[in-house]
């Protein structure tokens, strides 16, 4: 540990962050509680009950994800093929696609009217029971959505794999079981504990898919109750209390995760040699990508058949559409922007931290959004903005931004903090030993290392932003609308056409962004080095 | 802590409100549910059909639920922008009315054309339709003529209906099936129970679900059929009518006692209710106008077929035993 630079400000930066994030909760709900006229009605949720499907629903998620998501990393590492890279960013567009879109996606695959079961109906005269509801269909749902996304960061671990490693093992003929043993799984390690932390909270306070597929009030989260008090009941502190216990059993998540020491990871893509694992293996491989294009593609891809067979030149000549489409950009390019800063105050201040308890500390922060419910978060700002005296429509671009931010941080992190920990430990000697300062060292060290890193955070932080529904359904107002909200009001005015085209060209750009602005800002950083 | 980081946000947005609009103009402003203010809703021609001719500029503010304008108001206190909420449903004005935050409108609404009479001090209703199953004639021969036949129907027929805590015809369902059993209400809901596919958030995914094919019945409007008749003039979509007759939702605006705007807010609501004004309604809110336009009512709506007996419930009753009667729902469903 000695080896680390001293960088006391960028400690300090992060942990002046922290405090003002933990500032901004506590005012929250402080304000919530202050506009709590009468202390009315106890809360009649059965809190131990949610609590223990909602956290079973979530740890399964989180297994079956992380399990899903090594096979699909592992399998996309070693094969190469045409379109391997669009593959590889329709998967990644699972996770930030609205929740919605790939609910009905994967209705009209594996639902009772869903491909799947039309073909069996025609094949063998019998349909069968549709997995796609109740418990079954919530994890199917979360496990594409998590899972590809899991194997989109996995990816960017193994590609980032040393040459010299795998040169190593080529030459010591490693099986392919003993090269994903020796070399993968350390690679993968670090980032395991933090992706699992982030895929069980998204799980745990997963809404819309959970009230789509699950079917009723047996498999509900703690937000639907959250929501209730809220809006039904009016029960702001009945509201605060579940918040309240959503917040501490989602800590508890994080804490746990942040307990686990990240194993230094590797950085930059490295151009890997040609490394061809048996071909008993290489089928394997080939039927695990398959098996996932089927569960994971094939939603996506039915979302862009509906979408471009049906309004699509209707919904392209409306204004609204292209109005919307300029909001969605410049509000998901904003908050890309302050989550590309925000995470890296946070994981700069990480890497330079000496102690554990320190780094642990400096993790928590970006969870915050996961923990607090959106209900929660969206009422309270409404009500700080409402204290400054600002009127709310004016104020609501710039919350949406920040909560956008909020909700991408965890993803930034998980995206950033390994290699940034990998640099520092890698070439913390040297650092120290040339005196950079902490700029030079972030300019010319860190930046062009962290190049590909960096476009897909912002890729991410971009994406979740334009497909957002849950903050801008809070927020929106007519003259203030995005793609993901106009899609949802086109379903809520029986224009369901309207609302699959607009869905499918939301895919479209999430596909594109994500493709795309990784390598944009990779050629960017790499033109800096000279 | 909190007022410095009040100060800084405020600071923050200072800057992005520098396009502060002179209005000589008098404003009228209108908190009302999201579907109602978008582009495609009633909004836009009721503002351009009001701002003709008073002299005025109307201002929709979109929440995301008809209930979610209410809570709004709450929070804001006798600060609140508002003049008027407009969206709220019978089965939630009482809780509305209950806050003591609306006027007396003063109107006369004795033209109006609603199944019942229409005496109501505080709100003046501006459309409505009542709750029912869609069927699809493509793939069920013959619907059930009521909970009971729906429920004695095979295990495979699925409806999708709405949380009664999240969506307005989830709570209108929940009412009617009250209105018309009363104390058999559980066991009603045991009994549909089994034939539920999910029960979704909002309208539009239990809708959509229908129309995927996912649902063999959806809990809509008896006016939904007039959206597919208007637009592709697909008859297939019916509404199932029930022997036990149908519970209304009737939707209503309200003027706030806070507002500055009272007249003009009056103004507007004999505006809504007038036949121009009605005109709007039908084909973008897709639910019946509440006076007679006669023969300008599109002929989409002119064929529905109509309910024998429209079941109510006393606001009161409604106000006192919401909560009790959706724990009993939600452990019926269980």
């Amino acid at each position: 540990m000695l080896t680390l630079p001293h960088r006391p400000m960028r400690v300090a930066a992060a942990t002046a962050l922290t405090l003002i994030i933990a500032v901004l909760i506590a005012a929250v709900l402080w304000a919530i509680l202050n506009a709590a006229t009468d202390a009315s009605g106890g809360s009649r949720v059965d809190i131990a009950h949610l609590l223990r499907m909602t956290a079973l629903q979530a740890g399964l998620t989180m297994v079956l994800s992380l399990l899903v998501g090594t096979a699909l990393a592992w399998a996309l590492n070693r094969l190469r093929f045409a379109g391997r890279d669009l593959v590889v960013g329709l998967f990644a567009a699972a996770i930030v696609t609205p929740g919605m879109v790939v609910a009905f996606g994967l209705l009209s695959i594996w639902g009772r009217n869903g491909w799947i079961n039309q073909a069996s109906e025609v094949l063998f005269g019998i349909g069968f029971e549709s997995p796609a509801y109740g418990l079954s269909g919530i994890l199917l749902a979360h496990v594409i959505l998590d899972g590809a996304f899991a194997g989109r960061i996995l990816l960017a671990r193994l590609d980032a794999i040393p040459q010299s490693r795998l040169k190593m093992g080529q030459s010591l003929g490693l099986s392919a079981w003993q090269r994903f043993a020796l070399i993968d799984w350390p690679a993968l390690r670090g980032s395991l504990p933090g992706l699992g932390a982030i895929i069980f909270l998204l799980a745990f306070t997963s809404f819309p898919i959970v009230l789509l597929l699950g079917g009723g009030p047996a498999n509900q989260t703690l937000e639907v109750a959250i929501y209730t008090a809220v809006r039904l009941d009016f029960d702001l502190v009945g509201a605060v209390r579940l918040a309240l216990t959503q917040i501490g059993v989602c800590s508890l998540v994080i804490l746990l995760a942040s307990a686990f020491t990240p194993v230094p990871s590797a950085l930059s893509r490295s151009t890997q040699p040609r490394w061809r694992d048996s071909a008993p293996v290489r089928v394997l491989q080939w039927a695990v990508l398959v098996l996932g294009a089927i569960g994971f593609a094939l939603p996506l891809l039915s979302v862009l058949y509906d979408g471009l067979t049906s309004g699509l030149l209707r919904v392209l000549g409306q204004a609204g559409f292209w109005r919307a489409t300029g909001t969605s950009i410049i509000i998901g390019a904003s908050s890309a922007l302050l989550t590309l800063a925000l995470a890296l105050m946070l994981a700069l201040g990480r890497s330079a931290a000496y102690r554990q308890g320190a780094r642990v500390m400096l993790g928590i922060p970006a969870f915050a959004y996961l923990a607090v419910p959106a209900v929660v978060l969206s009422l309270g700002f409404f009500l700080l903005v409402r204290t400054t005296g600002v009127p709310v429509g004016t104020a609501a671009p710039v919350v949406v931004v920040i909560a956008n931010s909020l909700l991408s941080l965890p993803f930034a992190i998980a995206t950033l903090g390994p290699p940034l920990d990998a640099i520092i430990r890698t070439r913390g000697k040297l650092i120290r030993s040339l005196g950079l300062s902490g700029w030079t060292q972030f300019i010319s060290i860190e930046y062009p290392l962290l190049g590909r890193d960096i476009g897909l955070m912002l890729a991410l932080a971009f994406c979740f932003s334009l497909g957002d529904l849950g903050v801008i359904a809070l927020f929106g107002t007519q003259d203030f609308q995005t793609l993901p909200l106009m899609m949802y009001r086109a379903l809520g005015s029986y224009k369901s056409n309207d609302a699959a085209a607009i869905a499918a060209l939301l895919l479209i750009f999430t596909i594109v962004a994500f493709v795309g602005l990784p390598r944009l800002i990779e050629r960017i950083s790499h033109a800096s080095r000279r | 802590m909190v007022k410095a980081s009040s100060l800084a946000l405020a600071v923050l947005l200072a800057g992005l409100s520098g396009t502060a609009h002179a209005q000589d103009k008098p404003v009228l402003t209108i908190y009302t549910y999201d579907g109602f203010a978008s582009e495609w809703g009633p909004g836009v021609p009721l503002k351009e059909g009001f701002e003709a001719t008073c002299g005025c500029t109307l201002n929709w503010v979109a929440a995301d639920s008809s209930i979610g304008t209410l809570r709004r108001v709450q929070l804001e206190g006798d600060s609140t922008e508002a003049d008027m909420i407009l969206g709220l449903d019978t089965a939630i004005a009482g809780e509305a009315r209950a806050t003591g935050l609306f006027a007396d409108h003063g109107l006369d609404m004795s033209h109006l054309s609603l199944p019942g009479e229409w005496t109501d001090a505080q709100f003046v209703p501006f459309d409505y339709s009542h709750f029912a199953f869609m069927w699809d004639t493509d793939t069920m021969d013959a619907p059930p003529s009521s909970f009971e036949e729906l429920i004695a129907l095979d295990d495979d027929i699925k409806i999708a209906i709405q949380d009664p805590r999240s969506a307005t015809p989830g709570l209108g369902l929940l009412l009617w099936v009250k209105a018309a059993y009363g104390d058999r209400a559980p066991e009603i809901w045991e009994g549909l129970a089994p034939h539920i596919l999910t029960i979704t958030r909002d309208w539009s995914e239990s809708y959509a679900l229908f129309l995927d094919g996912e649902a063999d019945m959806v809990l809509s409007y008896t006016t939904s059929p007039a959206y597919h008749i208007f637009d592709a003039d697909d008859h297939t979509i019916k509404a199932a009518m029930f022997s036990e007759g149908h519970f209304p939702q009737i939707e209503v605006a309200g003027i706030l006692k806070s507002s500055d705007q009272q007249d003009l807010a009056r103004d507007f609501l004999a505006f809504l209710t007038s036949k121009e004004g009605q005109a709007n309604i039908p084909t973008t809110n897709w639910m019946f106008p509440v006076v007679d336009l006669e023969a300008e009512l599109d002929p989409a709506f002119q064929g529905l077929p109509q309910p024998e007996k429209t079941l109510t419930l006393d606001e009161a009753e409604i106000t006192a035993n919401l909560a009790a009667w959706i724990d009993e729902m939600l452990a019926a469903v269980q």
